[in-house]
């Protein structure tokens, strides 16, 4: 086995943290990722963390929600620990101030590996981001990164269990706001993703005719008031339409494959999405699907491929947690996740390539 | 000079992907994320000023 899993229910951080080593204790580890309620002192958990672990990396962020292998948690720390054959080489580093357009962390990089970013095979390496879920930046980070290397990058926007309020990354036994957490692994096994979001593709269509790209607001579709084009394809009144955004968000769709842009709400005319939207950009109306059938077939699919899997990597959609929590599903979404060593949590946003909302984006180690 | 657009795509993809198909699938998507859509022009599409200005920007990298 060269990943393992831990979590902890505890309430006093010591213990947590004590509780977690324990389980890791007879595992030869190289890299521990884990994620851990916002019900925890972020400072603290990322220094007793590290301190816990001191030979090796650790990285994470606070969460909306927690997943381990077959169960989805709350106020919890969940961790998954890699071994050298799991991972042959990783690097870990921060993007502090993402009000600063800096991407130093690609030079740390390819320091520690001895080749340019674009050098870097995407069979060979791969990224993982975690970025404060309340700075907005997810795409601007994902399109720069996508400029300068072809390694893929996945990952999840840090939450703080719906009280947006402050999101934190960990790394170096700290704890950093308004930053993003890079790690590239170079896996000692093949690796691939999942990327599932349980909805259709209806036939209306909304263009983006007008759109503040940076604040996330679409002012305008299809040349109208974007609450009115919107509740038109929807079929009811602009009073009625947030009824409306978690079962009918838009998505941008490329060859079948769509990436959902959530609707957050409505301010006069203008809609305010959990995405950035840009101008001329022609999105499908979606309706929701059944999330335990399509996760289940998405990760069927998968298992399928050669090799098998020994861990996921679950960034899934806060959402999607609050819909199958409504519907009394949480605990059949956690045992779809019981057959392999699993982590995640409840993102505010999730990074598969770039930024989208409603998904659950996984990584997934062969 | 119409055309300019799929011109500059068919470059960026050619040189960042070099015959891996898995790649030019996730360049591709790239390019739509930024708002330009592929497969959506032609020999003859007519340039457009500002998505030459960000295909420029991305050629930079190459």
């Amino acid at each position: 086995m060269n990943i393992k899993t831990a979590y902890s229910m505890k309430t006093d951080l010591h213990e947590v943290v004590a509780d977690i080593k324990a389980q890791l204790d007879d595992f030869d580890i190289k890299l521990i990722v884990f994620f851990a309620s916002s019900a925890f002192h972020p400072a603290e958990i990322a220094e007793r963390m590290e301190a816990a672990f001191p030979a090796v990396e650790t990285f994470g962020c606070s969460t909306a929600g927690e997943i381990v292998t077959g169960k989805m948690l709350t106020k919890s720390v969940v961790a998954m620990a890699f071994n050298s054959q799991a991972i042959k080489n990783c690097k870990v580093d921060v993007l502090e101030d993402l009000n600063k357009e800096s991407f130093r962390a690609f030079n740390a990089f390819e320091r520690h590996f001895g080749k340019t970013m674009k050098e870097m095979d995407p069979k060979q390496y791969v990224g993982i981001m975690l970025v404060d879920g309340l700075s907005g930046k997810e795409e601007m980070i994902m399109d720069r990164m996508g400029d300068l290397t072809n390694v893929i990058f996945i990952g999840g926007s840090a939450g703080d269990d719906l009280k947006f309020a402050s999101t934190y990354v960990y790394a170096n036994g700290k704890s950093y706001a308004n930053a993003a957490v890079l790690a590239i692994l170079e896996p000692g096994v093949e690796f691939s993703f999942v990327k599932t979001q349980s909805f259709c593709e209806l036939p209306q269509k909304l263009v983006v005719t007008k759109a503040n790209e940076f604040k996330r607001e679409v002012l305008e579709f299809n040349n109208k008031p974007a609450a009115v084009a919107y509740a038109e394809a929807v079929g009811t009144s602009v009073a009625d339409a947030p009824n409306h955004f978690m079962h009918h968000p838009v998505g941008l769709v490329f060859e079948g494959e769509p990436f959902v842009r959530s609707p957050q709400q409505i301010k006069g005319d203008k809609m305010l999405f959990y995405c950035s939207v840009k101008e001329g950009m022609e999105l499908s109306l979606l309706e929701s699907t059944d999330i335990i059938a399509s996760t289940k077939k998405a990760l069927e699919d998968a298992r399928k491929e050669p090799g098998g899997i020994s861990g996921i990597v679950n960034f899934n959609c806060i959402l999607r947690t609050l819909e199958l929590g409504q519907k009394k599903l949480a605990e059949d979404y956690g045992k779809l996740f019981e057959a392999e060593p699993t982590v995640g949590f409840s993102t505010y946003g999730e990074q598969f390539i770039g930024h989208a909302n409603q998904t659950a984006a996984m990584l997934i180690l062969r | 000079m119409a055309g300019k657009i799929k011109q500059m795509i068919d470059t960026i993809i050619s040189q960042r992907a070099k015959d891996n198909a898995m790649l030019a699938g996730i360049i591709k998507t790239k390019l739509m994320l930024k708002g330009i859509d592929p497969n959506k022009f032609t020999p003859q599409s007519a340039d457009d000023l500002a998505i030459i200005s960000k295909l420029e920007a991305l050629m930079k990298e190459l």
